[in-house]
Parts: C-alpha cells; sequence; structure tokens
C-alpha cells in the first residue's frame, strides 16, 4: 500500500494545534513511516494539491473559506477537523453574539469595509467532515490514536458520554465540592479531563456530547451559586455554534 | 480481640512500608476528600474519614487494565505479568468490605476472572470501624455497617489504642511479623467495642420509610409505573457518576488500542456505566435503553432486584456514594425507595417481602480472554454487505461448538465481535461464520483475504438443545441475518435427518439479492424431506422473484403442522419477534414450543461485562437461545 499522503490547512485559528502535531518529535517520526506529509505550514515550506487526508484546523469565518473547503474536500479521500474552533467553531464563535460590525471594526480597524465576516463556524457546517480530533488545543495522543484509526480503517474512537467519566475514574475531587464551576457534565469527554486533573475545572473545550441535558447542567450551575447571565455564558464559551444549532 | 496503642500501631503501619516486598495503601486525604494511596508513613493515615472518593475496588479491577496483547506476526497473548505483590490495604470501612465479597461472587459466577483474582487473592484487608460517617451513608439500614467477616483485621478506635478483630490468618501473621506490644483484649475494651458498633447503627442520617426487604418487591411493582421513572430521571445528565463511583459496579468495556507500527498492540477493559448513552447500542443503531428514563431506571433494577435474582443480595451496600457525587441530587437510593413506597401505598396495593430466589451459582475454571489464533480458509462474498468465512483453528483443534453458539471473532488492532457459528458441528476441520459489515470490526473484517489471520475465543452461549428436539417436528423462522445462527442446527439436523421429524423453513428477507446462502437455498426446494418457503418484503422492477412477496409472518398462515409435536426456532432483526410469536400462538403452538436466539451488545461474552444483561439474565452466557416461556415475562427480553 502506497503511504497515504496528507496535507494541513490553517482557517482561523491560532495554529496551536499544528504545533501540537509538530510538537509530536518522536512519535511524528514513526508516523512518517505511515504517512507523507505534503503539504504544512508550520514545519516545512513545500506544498503539494495531491493528497490524501485533510487535516483542517480553524473556523470558517468568510463566505470566501467556503471555496477553498470544497476544494479541500473534492481533493481529500478523508477530510478531519482538528482542534475546538474547526469541531465545534471554537472561541471563534463567542463574538456570534456580538454585532459583526463591531467585531469587524475591533479586528480589522478602518479597513473594516474590505474584509467580508460572517458567523464562525466549525467546518462540518461548510463541507462534510469523516473525523475530528477534539480539543482546544488537541492533545498528541489523541491526534494520534485518530490517525492510527484512519490508517487501519476504523472510525476513531470518540467518547459519546460526558468528561465527568474520565474525571470519576481519575478519582477528582469535583469542582463544584471546590466551590467552582464546571461543565464537564456536558461536555464530551476524551481528553481524560486534564483541566481537573491539574486542579482547575472543565471549560467545555471539546464541545457539547451529543444528547446533552443542558437544562439540568445550568440548573446545577445556579443550584451551586451562579447567576443566571454566569451559567449562560459559561456556555457561551465553547458551545455557541452548537447551541444555535440546536 | 487484640489491643495496640496508637504509637505501635503506626510503628506497625511504617514497618510494613518499609518491606519492600508489600504493597501498603491506605486512606489519606485529597483536598477536603479522601482516597485510597499508596502510604509513605503511616502520619498520612486518615482514619477518621468518612468516605473515599473511589472505593477500593480500584485496587482490584482497575480503571484501566490490559487482557490481551498482540502481535500481528506472533498472534495474541496474556500481557507480561508485573509481578503481584500482596496488596495491604489499611482503613476499609465495612461496607466497602461487603461490597468486595459482593464483587468476588460476580467475578466467580460461572469462571472466573483471573485478572482479579490474581490481585485479590495477594490482598490483605485491614479494615476500620466508621467514626465518621458520611451524610449520604445509609450502610446501617443496609446491614452493612458494622461486620464480623470479610476481613483480615479489623479495628475500632478507642481514643489512644485501637482494638483488633482477627477475621483470617493472614491477618494475624501480618500482626505477629510487624507489631510490637499487641496484647489481649481486657473485658472493658471489648465493651467498648461493642458499645461503638452499636452507635454506628445509629449514625444514618438517612432513613428508609420501610424495611429494606421490601426493595426487590417495589421494584417489580414499579417497573412500568406511569411517569415514575421519567418524573425522577428527567434532571439525569447521563453523566455516569452514580456508577462509576460505586463499589459493586463492574461493567467494563473492552478496547484494542494499537502502537504507531500498527502492528501491535493491547486490549484494554475500562470501567463502563449502564447510565451512558451507548451502553446497551448495538451497530445496527438500535438501542436497547435509549432513553435516560430506561438506564435510570436499569440502575435501580440492577442493584435492588437483578443481582438479588441471580445472588441472592441487593448490591448496594449504602456507602452513599451515588447520592454525593449525583450533582442534580437524583441518584439517592433512599430518596428514590422512598417515593417509590409511598407512591405505591398510596395505591393501596400491599408490599410483602419477595421469595427468597433460588440461587444456583457454579464456577468452574477460569475465563481465558486470549484469543486462539485462526486463519480464513475460504471466503465467499454473498450480497454487497454479507461474506461467509470458513475458518480453521491454527492450533489444528476442533472448535467444539453446539449449533446456536457464537465465537468472539478478533480482528487485529481493531477489536472483537460476537459471531454464531453458522455451520453445523457436524462439519469438522473448520467452521463457518457469516458477517455483515455494519460496524469497526465486522467492516474490516471483510477486507481480510483468504490465508489472513484473526483471533477466535469461544464457542460461548448455550446453544439450541439439539438432543431434546430429536423426534419433534421443526419449524425454523428465519430473518435475514437470523439465518445464521439458525443454520448451524438446520444443517445438523439435515445431517441427521431421520432423527428428526418434519422439517419446515421460513426464511425472509428485504429484497431477492440479499437472500443469503442462495445455492442452499435452491438445493433445498429440491429436497423433499424439507419443506421451505421463503419470501421478501418487496421484487424492486429489475430483479427477479418467484417466492412469497411480504413479511415473513405472510408465510405462516402458509403451513400446516402440529401444535403438539412441532418446536418453532426463530431467529431475526428484534423487531420480528413480537410479530412471529403473536402469529404462532394464534396457530395455537404453545409457549415453551418456541425457541429464540437474541441479540444484545456484548463486549466480554462470559457474563462479566454487564453489556448485554436483561433483568437477571445475561444474555452471553444464559442464551442466546431461550425458551419463550421462561423469557416471556421478562421485561426488555422481547
Ligand atoms: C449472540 C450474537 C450472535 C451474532 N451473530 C452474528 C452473525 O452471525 N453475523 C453477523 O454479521 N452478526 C452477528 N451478530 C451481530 C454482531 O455481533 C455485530 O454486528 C457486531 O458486533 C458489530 O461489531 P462492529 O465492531 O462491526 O461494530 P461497531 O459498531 O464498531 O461495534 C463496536 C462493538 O460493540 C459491540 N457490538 C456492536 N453491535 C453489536 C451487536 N449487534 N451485538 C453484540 N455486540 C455488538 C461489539 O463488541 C463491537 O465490537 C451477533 C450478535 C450477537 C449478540
Ligand atoms: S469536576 Fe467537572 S467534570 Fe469533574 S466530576 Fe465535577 S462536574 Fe464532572
Ligand atoms: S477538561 Fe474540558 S476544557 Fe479541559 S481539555 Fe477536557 S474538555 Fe477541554
Ligand atoms: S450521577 Fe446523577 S445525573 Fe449522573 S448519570 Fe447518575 S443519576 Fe444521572
Ligand atoms: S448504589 Fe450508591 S449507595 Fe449503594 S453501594 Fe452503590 S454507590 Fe453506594
Ligand atoms: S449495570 Fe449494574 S453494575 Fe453495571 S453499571 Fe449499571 S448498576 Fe453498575
Ligand atoms: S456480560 Fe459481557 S457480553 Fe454478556
Amino acid at each position: 500500500m502506497a503511504k497515504p499522503k496528507v496535507a494541513f490547512f490553517d482557517f482561523a485559528g491560532c495554529e496551536g494545534d499544528q504545533l501540537q502535531v509538530a510538537n509530536l518529535e518522536e512519535e511524528l517520526l514513526d508516523l512518517l513511516g505511515q504517512v507523507e506529509v505534503v503539504s504544512f505550514r508550520e514545519v516545512m515550506k513545500e506544498h503539494s494539491d495531491n493528497y490524501d487526508i485533510a487535516f483542517i484546523e480553524g473556523s470558517c469565518t468568510r463566505l470566501q473559506d467556503e471555496e477553498r473547503l470544497k476544494q479541500i474536500r473534492k481533493t481529500a479521500k478523508l477530510v478531519v477537523a482538528i482542534g475546538s474552533c474547526a469541531t465545534i467553531g471554537g472561541i471563534n464563535s463567542l463574538r456570534n453574539d456580538k454585532d459583526l460590525d463591531d467585531v469587524r471594526k475591533t479586528v480589522y480597524g478602518e479597513d473594516a469595509r474590505l474584509f467580508d465576516s460572517y458567523a464562525a463556524r466549525p467546518i462540518d457546517a461548510v463541507i462534510p467532515v469523516d473525523a475530528y480530533v477534539h480539543g482546544c488545543p488537541i492533545t498528541k495522543d489523541e491526534f494520534l490514536s485518530v490517525v492510527k484509526s484512519l490508517l487501519l480503517g476504523k472510525k476513531p474512537d470518540i467518547p459519546t458520554y460526558p468528561v465527568c467519566v474520565e474525571c470519576k475514574k481519575n478519582e477528582n475531587v469535583c469542582a463544584f465540592e471546590r466551590g467552582q464551576y464546571c461543565v464537564g457534565p456536558v461536555t464530551r469527554a476524551g481528553c481524560n479531563s486534564c483541566c481537573v486533573n491539574e486542579g482547575t475545572i472543565c471549560w467545555g473545550c471539546r464541545g457539547l456530547v451529543d444528547n446533552p441535558n443542558e437544562n439540568s447542567e445550568k440548573e446545577v450551575l445556579i443550584k451551586y451559586g451562579l447567576t443566571v447571565d454566569d451559567a449562560i455564558n459559561k456556555f457561551k464559551l465553547y458551545f455557541g455554534w452548537q447551541e444555535r444549532k440546536r | 480481640m487484640r489491643v495496640i496503642s496508637k504509637e505501635d500501631f503506626a510503628e506497625f503501619v511504617n514497618a510494613l512500608i518499609k518491606d519492600k516486598s508489600l504493597n501498603v495503601i491506605g486512606v489519606k486525604a485529597k483536598g477536603d476528600k479522601f482516597a485510597f494511596g499508596p502510604l509513605e508513613s503511616a502520619s498520612e493515615l486518615r482514619l477518621d474519614y468518612d468516605v473515599t472518593l473511589l472505593p477500593p475496588k480500584k485496587y482490584f479491577f482497575p480503571q484501566r487494565e490490559t487482557l490481551v496483547t498482540y502481535d500481528v506476526t506472533t498472534g495474541f497473548a496474556v500481557p507480561k505479568a508485573e509481578e503481584v505483590k500482596p496488596l495491604v490495604i489499611i482503613g476499609v470501612h465495612p461496607y466497602d468490605i461487603v461490597a468486595l465479597l459482593h464483587m468476588d461472587e460476580i467475578f466467580k459466577e460461572t469462571k472466573s476472572d483471573p485478572y482479579y483474582f490474581e490481585k485479590r487473592n495477594a490482598s490483605i484487608i485491614i479494615g476500620i470501624n466508621i467514626q465518621n460517617m458520611s451524610k449520604y451513608c445509609f450502610a446501617p439500614q443496609m446491614g452493612c455497617a458494622v461486620i464480623d467477616y470479610g476481613y483480615d483485621l479489623m479495628l475500632t478506635d478507642l481514643g489512644n489504642r485501637y482494638a483488633i478483630n482477627i477475621g483470617h490468618a493472614k491477618g494475624e501473621e501480618l500482626l505477629n511479623k510487624y507489631a510490637k506490644n499487641v496484647t489481649t483484649a481486657l473485658a472493658r475494651d471489648i465493651q467498648l467495642v461493642g458499645q461503638k458498633k452499636r452507635e454506628i447503627l445509629n449514625m444514618s442520617k438517612q432513613k428508609f420509610d420501610f424495611s429494606p426487604e421490601l426493595i426487590p418487591e417495589l421494584l417489580s411493582k414499579t417497573y412500568e409505573k406511569s411517569g415514575f421513572w421519567e418524573k425522577h430521571s428527567e434532571k439525569c445528565l447521563a453523566c455516569g457518576s452514580c456508577v462509576l463511583v460505586c463499589p459493586t459496579c463492574y461493567c467494563f468495556d473492552v478496547k484494542d488500542s494499537t502502537d504507531l507500527s500498527l502492528e501491535r498492540g493491547e486490549r484494554i477493559r475500562t470501567w463502563d456505566g449502564c447510565l451512558l448513552e451507548d451502553f446497551a447500542k448495538i451497530a445496527s443503531g438500535e438501542n436497547f435503553r435509549p432513553t435516560r428514563p430506561t438506564r435510570y431506571r436499569h440502575r435501580y433494577f440492577k442493584k435492588g432486584k437483578y443481582l438479588y435474582d441471580r445472588f441472592g443480595f441487593i448490591s448496594c451496600v449504602g456507602c452513599g456514594r451515588c447520592s454525593s457525587n449525583c450533582l442534580p441530587d437524583i441518584a439517592n437510593p433512599v430518596k428514590l425507595f422512598n417515593d417509590m413506597y409511598h407512591e405505591t401505598k398510596s395505591l393501596g396495593v400491599e408490599i410483602t417481602p419477595a421469595a427468597e430466589p433460588s440461587v444456583e451459582i457454579q464456577t468452574e475454571g477460569n475465563i481465558d480472554y486470549v484469543p486462539k489464533l485462526a486463519t480464513i480458509v475460504k471466503k465467499v462474498s454473498m450480497t454487497a454487505n454479507e461474506t461467509l468465512f470458513e475458518i480453521k483453528l491454527d492450533d489444528g483443534s476442533e472448535l467444539g461448538h453446539k449449533p446456536g453458539q457464537f465465537v468472539e471473532v478478533s480482528v487485529f488492532g481493531i477489536g472483537e465481535a460476537p459471531i454464531s457459528v453458522s455451520s453445523s458441528p457436524t462439519k469438522k476441520g473448520t467452521f463457518e461464520l457469516c458477517v455483515r459489515k455494519l460496524g469497526n470490526v465486522t467492516t474490516k473484517l471483510h477486507t481480510l483475504k483468504e490465508g489472513d489471520k484473526v483471533g477466535i475465543r469461544g464457542p460461548f452461549g448455550n446453544g439450541f438443545d439439539y438432543e431434546f428436539l430429536k423426534g419433534k417436528d421443526l419449524l425454523f423462522v428465519a430473518g435475514g441475518l437470523g439465518i445464521a445462527p439458525l443454520r448451524s442446527l438446520f444443517n445438523y439436523v439435515l445431517d441427521n435427518r431421520e432423527k428428526y421429524g418434519r422439517v419446515i423453513l421460513l426464511y425472509g428477507c428485504k429484497e431477492p439479492r440479499e437472500l443469503l446462502f442462495s445455492e442452499e437455498m435452491l438445493a433445498l426446494a429440491k429436497r423433499d424431506d424439507v419443506e421451505f418457503k421463503p419470501t421478501v418484503n418487496w421484487c424492486p422492477e429489475n430483479e427477479v422473484w418467484t417466492g412469497n412477496i411480504g413479511v415473513i409472518t405472510t408465510l405462516i398462515p402458509q403451513v400446516s403442522f402440529d401444535p403438539e409435536s412441532t418446536y418453532a426456532v426463530v431467529c431475526g432483526p428484534p423487531i420480528m419477534y413480537k410479530f412471529v410469536i403473536h402469529d404462532l400462538k394464534d396457530r395455537n403452538l404453545p409457549d415453551d414450543h418456541i425457541i429464540l436466539s437474541l441479540e444484545r451488545r456484548m463486549k466480554c461474552g462470559v457474563g462479566k461485562c454487564g453489556h448485554c444483561q436483561i433483568n437477571q439474565i445475561y444474555v452471553c452466557k444464559d442464551g442466546p437461545v431461550f425458551n419463550y416461556s421462561k423469557i416471556k415475562g421478562v421485561p426488555e427480553a422481547l
């Protein structure tokens, strides 16, 4: 079997996820034994338009992006969204709530008119996506596990249960018991509850589970002391696009 | 009873820690909470704790554990054993000790789980009587707050000293070897311990409004109560916390993980829980407990009824962890059962304790999680999505299956799936599997070629009682892929044709091109000792079909049979059973003349992982073949 050709693309995001991949170092070498990277701005200058697997980072934030995405979809056999911005709209969709003209002015200053911007959205709002590497930023382990699955012809194993499952297995003291507020009960697991393991909370970077009980989670946040507005804001940080769709 | 001063006890613990051949665990603070963890010094011990975050089962049934390693070139193997050091666990509360005894029963039923017992048998449990009780604890009501069995040593805090009850020789040896200044308890201390125990029984802040003995019976009266489960589970987050922290929950998931070579890897089991959305979901998309209320209900039934019916104990020790970990506060068994009691009472229903279940637990040998290497010797594509694989075990042995049994098939790097053996045991040397391409394992299997290797575990399940069926008339009813398990019996019967009465086969699928084993079917049509009627749900215009058109039940009126002498053997998609059974009963076929083969999500195949469970039944072990008369009253079965 010829090695699959792999290309990386970035849209609106911080490229933090490509950095994670570039940082794989040793494992990357092993991985390179299995695939051929033909386009990767983070580490190489060359670029090729002949690839099998496209990894896309960042949200789609402009109408013009859509054309580029459709082109990628036509070329690639598999499209993989990596990082929150690409998988769920991520932090980018925070601004969807604000007046877009204001956003443009803040971002582009007086030249705002020259740029056309619209509600930031995940890649699968524009083209079909075959696999997801969630997280903000993604973790090396999950990236590798998704790549391995794809190479083996297996559906990547992305949990349908929430972060609490991993958090309990890790025997953490629950954030709510520490006087903090957590959206782990509605957030898709897969990160091994890494933030809570470090003594903080889950912010929801992997997006909502497929069937979240949002009302109950908001009730819990309020029961433990958040105001209604703060509870809503907790959801907005990462769930903006998903909530809008629901 | 012995007594040891607290200073000497600390010395004892430090002496244990110093001995590097032991693994010494104790209760320590974790933030404002407590957890079992490795001890570096006796001063870390917090024996005044109320409850630990996770129960000590994590040492015997860890959150993540390698069951099997594999290598594409050499096959499957038991993971290289890390040296199992004797584990000394200090400070286990009585309810957690009872929970371990429950786990022992569960992990040893039918066949023992070697991974669990390897660690469990090498453990020494030093319990402590409860000093502070968590506000959610109701262990006293469950009879699990004070015990005189299950431990090696049991401590009671008497101020400046501990009283020590010796439960097992292992405990006594430990004391003799590592402790100094242990004295025999005087009458005063024995009395004091008795008094402490009585105090513990009154410590609980949770109260049942009725006797917990009634729980199994209460549950059976509430299974279908309209709105009850919906109301109580409305806020359920499906977060699984209530089951993950429970000392008696044992369900697990099994997954394969490969390294970057893609050729080597491990099969890992991890904790799973019935509250999670996909717990009972199968590859075709069917989910046997699709909603929060059904999963929420399952947990209470599992604890209060199913395991009671199977093992004779209520599988809750009253530790209260589920209650304290449920953020919307809906997982408290005391609250729920009290509500259930009052609602049932208010309807004027009399509740008396259920009859003692008759428990027949047998155990023999160990579970082997390691598949045997096998070769695909022949691969015949039957339809666009179904292929027949002929398989030979590499060690040259016979599979030795009964008709209706199944095997767990492993595909390297992907995982395991249960597949019925489709060939008759009369076929020697190889066996056949008829596989539909649906999810990961089955799809990858289709890409393998003749000569490629797979793994095989089994045969599993009970299979059809082909001896009993001798002399009877047999009516086979197969829907779609349901023909796969039935074919093993059907072919067996054909190979022993004179021993059976009439043989009728009704076989239906969606459209002609989905017909499985079409050549064999053509041959059947020519036989005069078999009555064969196929049907399709519809026939597209470009295909040819001369048989019946309509769902499988349309064939039933077309055959005559004597209800006295006929046994129906039925297998098909879950939706099919109700209709077929209804029509067979209409034809006066007695309930115990209907034999079914059921499908459920499966992971272990050996009655341990909990995925295939319907009430007290494990489909993988007690089934997949069931007599309808035995399961017709079992909710969720059909
Ligand atoms: C007793 C029994 C006999 C069966 N016999 C056959 C047969 O002869 N031919 C055939 O094609 N299929 C059979 N099935 C169904 C077959 O097991 C599933 O289609 C298969 O497990 C799907 O696995 P997957 O990895 O391809 O799918 P995925 O969706 O990737 O499933 C992942 C895992 O979930 C579990 N799982 C998913 N679906 C099922 C299911 N339906 N039943 C049990 N576990 C499931 C398995 O552990 C599986 O590996 C049988 C099932 C049972 C319970
Ligand atoms: S800290 Fe967050 S993720 Fe962990 S159990 Fe609590 S709510 Fe769930
Ligand atoms: S714990 Fe929450 S915020 Fe942290 S990585 Fe996981 S999903 Fe993201
Ligand atoms: S802990 Fe509570 S919310 Fe979570 S699954 Fe259990 S019952 Fe539902
Ligand atoms: S059901 Fe709840 S109270 Fe009972 S043993 Fe499990 S966690 Fe403890
Ligand atoms: S089925 Fe039983 S043992 Fe398994 S998770 Fe549910 S309650 Fe626990
Ligand atoms: S208990 Fe694991 S498959 Fe039945």
